[in-house]
C-alpha cells in the first residue's frame, strides 16, 4: 500500500496514534512501579489494541504484528495470568521502541519496517505462558542480567552467538561447536580481541572443562560488541576489521562509535546484526537434540542481544528529539479558545472601523479625544488577542517529562542505580517551540544526574543516605518565564575539584581560578572540553555536551544556575521565556540605529564618567561596586566605520551577564523597554553571529536584536 | 427517514472513519457518537438511535458492560465491533449474552479484501439491523427467565394455512404452513439447525430446551469466523443439557449430541458402513458462506432425505433454502422461525416465500417443539 503522509486519513490516525503512544511511554513504566494496578494494565493493553485497530484499517502491518502480539501480552496480564517483572518489561520496552520507530517511518511517508523477528519471538513466548515455562527456568527470573548471563552464557549463548560471527572464526570454532567449555569461551573472547591470540585459543581449546565462569557484564558486552560488529563487517570491508581488530585497544569510544554506525546501517541493509541473530536462533531450534537443549539457546539468543539493543535504545532517544522536531506540525487546541480569538478578532475589527471613521475627519479636536479612545480600545485587544494566540501553542511540559521515567528506568537498570524519578508541574504549559527545543537538553542534563550526580546504592547506604536516590524534576511558572528544575540528591559537586580540574585542562590559570565563587565554579561544568570523569562512560559520553546545552538554552533567552553541595546533591535551575515570539527588550541607540538587547540578559543601567575608566591588561574595565567589569563600546562593533573611533567621554552602561560573567556595554542612547515581535533575519543574515533577529520599532524603522553570548564570542575575544 | 446510527468508540480515528463510511450512504445518519460505553448508555437514552455501534474495549465502561445496560434501560438494537481472534470470541459471545444482536470485524478487510465492498456490507448490515423492527433485543437470551417474547400477531400466512394447507409445489406461491408443526414423531433421524445474524443466541434458546436423553442427533451451522466456533460451541455445551462441541473431520453422529459446524470450513455428512458421521472440507472459494447451511443441508438430503427435521432461524440472506428444497423434496419437515422474533427475517423469509416450510414457530417455541414433536 503505497503511503502518502498528507493523507487525511493517515494524518488523522498519526495524531491519535502518537498521543497514544506518548501515553504508553509512561504508563510502560508507571507500570514497573506499580505492576498490578488492573486500571492501568487495561489502558495500556487498549492503547495497543487501539493503535493495532487504526493501523489495521490502513493496511500497515508491520505495526499491527507488533500491536497486535503486545495486546496478547498485556492481554495475559490484566487477566492476571501472567505477571508484570522487570524482563518482561525489558522485552515490553524495547517494543515500544520499535513501535515509536515505525511510527517515525510512517510520518517520514515511508512504509513501516516489521520488528525484529527476535523481538516478536520474545513477545510470543510472552503471549503464550505455557510456552514461556520451559524458557524461563534456564533462567532465575528476578535475576540481574549479569547474573543471566552469568548462568547462560558459558552453555547457551555460545554457540548461537558464534553462529552470528561465523565468518570471523568459524574455522576455530566450527570443530567445537557442539560442547564449548567456559575454558573456550575464555579464549575466544581472547581470540576476538586480537588475531594473535588465535593461536593461543585453538590450542587452550582441548584443555581441561573445569569452570572458571567469572565473565564480567562488560566482558560479555564487549564480546557481542564485536561478535556482532564482525559478523557484519567482515564481509563487506575486510581490511578494515583487519585494522581495527590488530589494533588490539579499541577505546571504548570507537567502540560505541562503531555500534552505533553498525546499528545505523543494520537499518538498510539486509543482513543485519538481529537477523544473524534471528537466524542463528532458528538454526538452534533446527538441531533439536534434546527439548530443553534446544530452548536453552534460543532463550539465550534472545537475551543475548539485548545489551546491543539497549545501547542502540539510548542512541535514539538522545537523537530521536530532532526528528520529532521536524515532524510535528500540528497543536491541538481547546475550541473554547479558538472562539475567544474569533470574538477579540470581532472586536478588533470593530477597533478598526472606528478608527477608519475618525480618519475621515471631522473636528481635529474632538476626533484626537476619540482616537485616543479607540486606541486604548486597540491596545487592550491586540494585548488579549496576543496572549490567546500563544496560549494556543501552549503545550504541557508533560511532553518533554514524559520520556524521562523511561530514561531513567533503563539507565538505572543499566547502571544498577536506585533512582526514584520524581515529576512535579508536569502540566505548566510553555511554547510548543520552547517544548521541542527543550527536549534534548532537558535529556542531557537528566542523564548527567543519573550518570554523574546520584551514586551507586551500596556508596550511598556508606554516607548514610537512602539506597534509593531521588531524581527531581519540576516546572513551574514564575511571572513570565518558566523555571525548570533538575535536583538530584546524589554526591553534589566540589567547586575545589572543578577549579583543579579547570586548570589541569588550561582553561585558566591557578590565580582566576581561586578567585572563582563556587557557582561560578559549577558552571564550569559547562564549558566545551570540560570533563571530570576520567573515563568516559557509556552514557554521558554520548549525545550533546554540556556546552551544547547551555548554547540551546541561551538561544531560548534561557539561563541556567547551578546550586550543589558536596555529600548531598546538585540542583541545576533552567529559566526559560514562556515564548519564543515574543521578547521584553531594552532599547538603545547607537549612533542613529536601533538596537534591542534581550531584558533578561540586562542586569543594570548606568551613567558613567568614562574618563574614570582603567585599562588591565590591555583590556578596558569599569570599577562597579569594587568590582572590575570590562567594558566594551557597542558602537565599535556595531555600526559600519566606527570600529577605531574615539568615543564620549561619558556615556550609558549598560551591564549585562553572559553566563556568570558581566560586563559592561557603552550605548549613545537609551530608548526603553519594549516587547518586540522577533522577526527571523533573512537568508543573507541568517545566522550572524551576535544577532538574534530583527523587529520592527514603533516608528516603523527595523532594529536588530542583539544576541548577547554570541556577541561576546565574536567579538569579546577577552572574557573577564 | 434514514436509520439513525449512533457510534461509540474510544478511538477517535476509528469513530471518524465509521461516520464517513455510514455517512455516505443515504439510508444512514449518524446521529452521535460516544467515546465509552457510559456516554454511550447516556446518548442511547437520549437520541433513541435506531441502531448503536459498539466497540467492546473502551475506558470507563466497557461495551458489553454498556450493551447490558441500554437493554436494562432503553433496550436499542446494538452491533458489536470486535477482533475475529480467539480472544475476540469470548468477549463478542459475552456480548451476544449481553444484548448485542450482532458482530462485525473490526478489521474492514476481514469482511471484504475490497474496500468498497467491504463499506457496502458494513452500511448494509447497519441498515439492516437498524431497519429491522425485531432486531430489538427481546432475544436477549442468557438462559435466565425472561418475558417471554410476546406472542406473535397471527401471520397471514399462519391465518391463511389454518383454512388450507397446501403441498408444497415449486410452482405455487408461498405456502401457508401452519403454527403448530405436524406430528410425525419417532420419525426424524436427525436435527439440522442454520442461522446467521441473531443466531448465537437463538440457538441458546433453542437448544437449552432440549433434554440431556434428547433421542436424536443434532447439526448446528451458524455463519460464524472459525476462531469463534469453539468457544461457541463451549459455551453452548455449558448451557445446555445436550452436549455440544465444535465438529471434528469424522466425528459421528450421535443421540444427545450437537455438532456445531466449525467456521471457515464446510461440513458435510457421510455414511460409510452404518455410521454416519460428518466431514469437515475446505471451503470452496467460491462459496461467501463458511461454513453454508445450504452445503450442509444438501449432503443431509442424501443420506436422511425424508427423516430430517431441518430448522431455518434467523439470519440475513437466504442460506439454507436449496438446501432445504432438497430436502423437502426428500419428504424431510423445514420449519422456520417466525418475523416477530426473527432479528433479521431474512433466511426464515426465504424458506416462507419459497413455500418450503411445514410450520412458522416462535423462537420461544421451537425447542419445545422440537422435544416434543421428536
Amino acid at each position: 500500500m503505497a503511503l502518502n503522509a498528507d493523507d487525511e486519513i493517515l494524518q488523522d490516525f498519526m495524531i491519535e496514534a502518537g498521543e497514544i503512544l506518548e501515553l504508553l511511554n509512561e504508563q510502560l513504566v508507571d507500570l514497573e512501579r506499580s505492576p498490578n494496578d488492573h486500571d492501568l494494565l487495561n489502558a495500556v493493553f487498549r492503547g495497543f489494541h487501539t493503535i493495532k485497530g487504526g493501523a489495521g484499517f490502513l493496511g500497515l502491518d508491520a505495526m499491527v504484528t507488533v500491536c497486535h502480539l503486545s495486546e496478547d501480552v498485556f492481554n495475559l496480564l490484566r487477566n492476571g495470568e501472567i505477571q508484570v517483572t522487570a524482563q518482561l518489561m525489558d522485552t515490553v520496552l524495547p517494543v515500544l521502541d520499535i513501535l515509536n520507530a515505525q511510527f517515525a517511518q510512517l510520518r517520514a511517508g515511508e512504509e513501516p519496517e516489521p520488528a525484529q523477528e527476535y523481538l516478536l519471538q520474545e513477545l510470543r513466548v510472552l503471549a503464550k505462558p505455557d510456552a514461556a515455562q520451559p524458557a524461563e527456568t534456564s533462567v532465575e527470573p528476578q535475576a540481574t542480567v549479569a547474573a543471566e548471563i552469568d548462568v547462560v552464557a558459558p552453555s547457551a549463548a555460545e554457540p548461537a552467538n558464534i553462529e552470528s560471527s561465523s565468518a570471523a572464526v568459524a574455522g576455530m570454532v566450527a570443530d567445537d561447536m557442539g560442547d564449548i567449555t567456559d575454558e573456550e569461551f575464555e579464549a575466544l573472547l581472547d581470540a576476538l580481541e586480537s588475531p594473535s591470540a588465535t593461536q593461543n585459543a585453538s590450542e587452550s581449546v582441548p584443555t581441561s572443562t573445569t569452570s572458571d565462569d567469572e565473565i564480567t557484564e562488560e566482558e560479555f558486552d564487549a564480546l557481542l560488541d564485536e561478535l556482532h560488529g564482525e559478523g557484519k563487517f567482515t564481509a563487506p570491508v575486510t581490511p578494515e576489521t583487519a585494522d581495527t581488530a590488530a589494533d588490539d585497544i579499541i577505546t571504548e569510544e570507537e567502540f560505541d562509535a562503531l555500534l552505533d554506525e553498525l546499528h545505523g546501517e543494520g537499518k538498510f541493509t539486509t543482513p543485519t546484526v538481529e537477523n544473524v541473530a534471528a537466524e542463528s536462533l532458528t538454526e538452534a531450534n533446527v538441531s533439536k537434540e534434546t527439548p530443553q537443549a534446544t530452548e536453552a539457546p534460543a532463550t539465550a539468543a534472545v537475551q543475548a542481544d539485548k545489551p546491543a539493543t539497549a545501547k542502540s535504545a539510548l542512541t535514539k532517544t538522545a537523537g530521536g528529539g530532532d526528528t520529532a522536531n521536524q515532524t510535528e506540525t500540528t497543536v491541538r487546541v481547546d475550541t473554547k479558545r479558538l472562539d475567544d480569538i474569533m470574538n477579540m478578532v470581532g472586536e478588533l475589527v470593530l477597533v478598526r472601523n472606528r478608527i477608519a471613521t475618525l480618519a475621515q475627519g471631522g473636528d481635529i479636536s474632538q476626533a484626537r479625544e476619540e482616537m485616543g479612545k479607540a486606541v486604548a480600545n486597540l491596545d487592550v485587544v491586540t494585548g488579549d488577542l496576543q496572549t490567546s494566540v500563544m496560549k494556543t501553542r501552549m503545550q504541557p511540559i508533560k511532553k518533554v517529562f514524559g520520556r524521562f521515567p523511561r530514561v531513567v528506568r533503563d539507565m538505572s537498570r543499566g547502571m544498577k542505580k536506585e533512582i526514584n524519578l520524581v515529576m512535579q508541574g508536569e502540566e505548566t504549559d510553555l511554547d510548543k517551540n520552547l517544548v521541542e527545543a527543550l527536549a534534548d537538553p532537558m535529556v542531557h542534563l537528566v542523564r548527567n544526574a543519573v550518570d554523574h550526580g546520584i551514586e551507586m546504592p551500596d556508596q550511598r547506604e556508606k554516607a548514610g543516605k537512602p539506597r534509593q536516590g531521588t531524581l527531581l524534576l519540576a516546572a513551574e511558572q514564575e511571572g513570565d518565564h518558566i523555571l525548570l528544575v533538575i535536583e538530584d540528591d546524589g554526591a553534589g559537586m566540589d567547586p575545589e575539584v572543578l577549579k583543579r580540574k579547570a586548570v589541569e585542562k588550561g582553561m585558566m590559570d591557578a590565580e582566576t581560578a581561586a578567585r572563582l565563587t563556587d557557582s561560578e565554579a559549577f558552571v564550569l561544568i559547562f564549558d566545551a572540553g570540560f570533563s571530570t570523569k576520567t573515563e568516559i562512560s557509556d552514557v554521558s559520553g554520548r549525545g550533546v555536551g554540556m556546552d551544547v546545552v547551555r548554547t540551546r538554552i541561551s538561544q531560548l533567552n534561557g539561563s541556567v544556575d547551578i546550586q550543589s553541595e558536596l555529600g548531598k546533591g546538585t540542583r541545576l535551575s533552567i529559566k526559560v521565556p514562556l515564548t519564543l515570539a515574543i521578547m521584553p527588550t531594552l532599547m538603545i541607540k547607537l549612533r542613529e540605529q536601533t538596537f534591542a538587547l534581550p531584558l533578561v540578559s540586562v542586569n543594570e543601567i548606568f551613567h558613567l564618567d568614562l574618563t574614570k575608566t582603567n585599562v588591565v591588561d590591555g583590556q578596558l574595565v569599569v570599577m562597579v561596586r569594587g568590582k572590575a567589569l570590562p567594558l566594551y563600546y557597542l558602537t565599535r562593533w556595531m555600526v559600519d566605520g566606527c570600529s577605531g573611533i574615539t568615543l564620549p567621554e561619558s556615556g550609558h552602561v549598560v551591564i549585562v551577564h553572559v553566563g556568570t560573567h558581566l560586563v559592561g556595554f557603552v550605548v549613545d542612547y537609551l530608548i526603553g523597554q519594549e516587547e518586540v515581535v522577533i522577526k527571523p533575519l533573512g537568508n543573507l543574515l541568517y545566522g550572524t553571529m551576535g544577532l538574534a533577529g530583527a523587529t520592527i520599532t514603533g516608528d516603523g524603522k527595523i532594529a536588530l536584536i542583539l544576541d548577547v553570548p554570541g556577541l561576546m564570542k565574536s567579538y569579546g575575544h577577552r572574557q573577564a | 427517514m434514514p436509520v439513525r446510527v449512533l457510534i461509540v468508540d474510544d478511538s477517535g480515528f476509528f469513530r471518524r472513519r465509521l461516520t464517513e463510511m455510514l455517512s455516505a450512504d443515504p439510508r444512514l445518519e449518524v446521529v452521535g457518537t460516544a467515546n465509552d460505553g457510559a456516554q454511550a448508555v447516556e446518548q442511547t437514552a437520549r437520541l433513541r438511535p435506531d441502531v448503536v455501534t459498539m466497540d467492546i474495549e473502551m475506558p470507563v465502561m466497557d461495551g458489553i458492560t454498556a450493551t447490558r445496560r441500554i437493554m436494562a434501560t432503553t433496550p436499542t438494537p446494538v452491533l458489536m465491533f470486535s477482533s475475529l481472534t480467539t480472544d475476540g470470541a469470548k468477549a463478542t459471545l459475552d456480548a451476544l449474552d449481553a444484548g448485542a444482536v450482532d458482530y462485525l470485524p473490526k478489521k474492514f478487510e476481514d469482511i471484504s479484501r475490497d474496500q468498497n465492498e467491504a463499506r457496502r456490507q458494513l452500511c448494509e448490515r447497519v441498515y439492516v439491523i437498524g431497519s429491522s423492527k425485531h432486531a430489538t433485543p427481546s432475544s436477549h437470551a442468557t438462559t435466565t427467565t425472561r418475558p417471554a417474547a410476546p406472542t406473535p400477531p397471527p401471520t397471514t400466512a399462519s391465518r391463511q394455512s389454518a383454512a388450507s394447507r397446501p403441498l408444497a409445489t415449486a410452482a405455487t406461491r408461498p405456502v401457508m404452513p401452519t403454527a403448530t408443526p405436524p406430528a410425525r414423531r419417532g420419525q426424524y433421524r436427525l436435527v439440522a439447525i442454520g442461522t446467521s445474524t441473531g443466531g448465537p443466541v437463538a440457538l441458546q434458546q433453542v437448544l437449552s430446551k432440549l433434554p440431556a436423553d434428547f433421542p436424536l442427533p443434532l447439526i448446528l451451522i451458524q455463519h460464524m469466523p472459525g476462531t469463534f466456533t469453539p468457544a461457541f460451541a463451549q459455551r453452548l455445551n455449558q448451557q445446555c443439557a445436550i452436549e455440544v462441541r465444535e465438529a471434528k473431520n469424522g466425528d459421528e453422529l450421535k443421540p444427545g449430541l450437537a455438532l456445531l459446524a466449525p467456521g471457515g470450513m464446510q461440513m458435510v455428512l457421510e455414511q460409510r458402513g452404518g455410521r454416519t458421521t460428518v466431514n469437515i472440507t475446505e471451503s470452496d472459494p467460491a462459496l461467501h458462506y463458511k461454513p453454508s447451511v445450504d452445503v450442509t443441508f444438501s449432503s443431509v438430503a442424501r443420506i436422511f432425505p425424508a427423516q430430517t427435521l431441518a430448522i431455518v432461524l434467523t439470519g440475513m440472506g437466504a442460506d439454507g433454502r436449496e438446501g432445504a428444497r432438497l430436502l423437502k423434496q426428500g419428504g424431510s419437515s423445514i420449519w422456520a422461525q417466525d418475523e416477530a422474533t426473527s432479528v433479521v427475517y431474512g433466511m426464515p423469509a426465504a424458506i416462507v416465500d419459497a413455500g418450503l416450510a411445514d410450520a412458522v414457530l416462535p423462537l420461544p417455541n421451537i425447542g419445545m417443539a422440537i422435544a416434543q414433536k421428536t
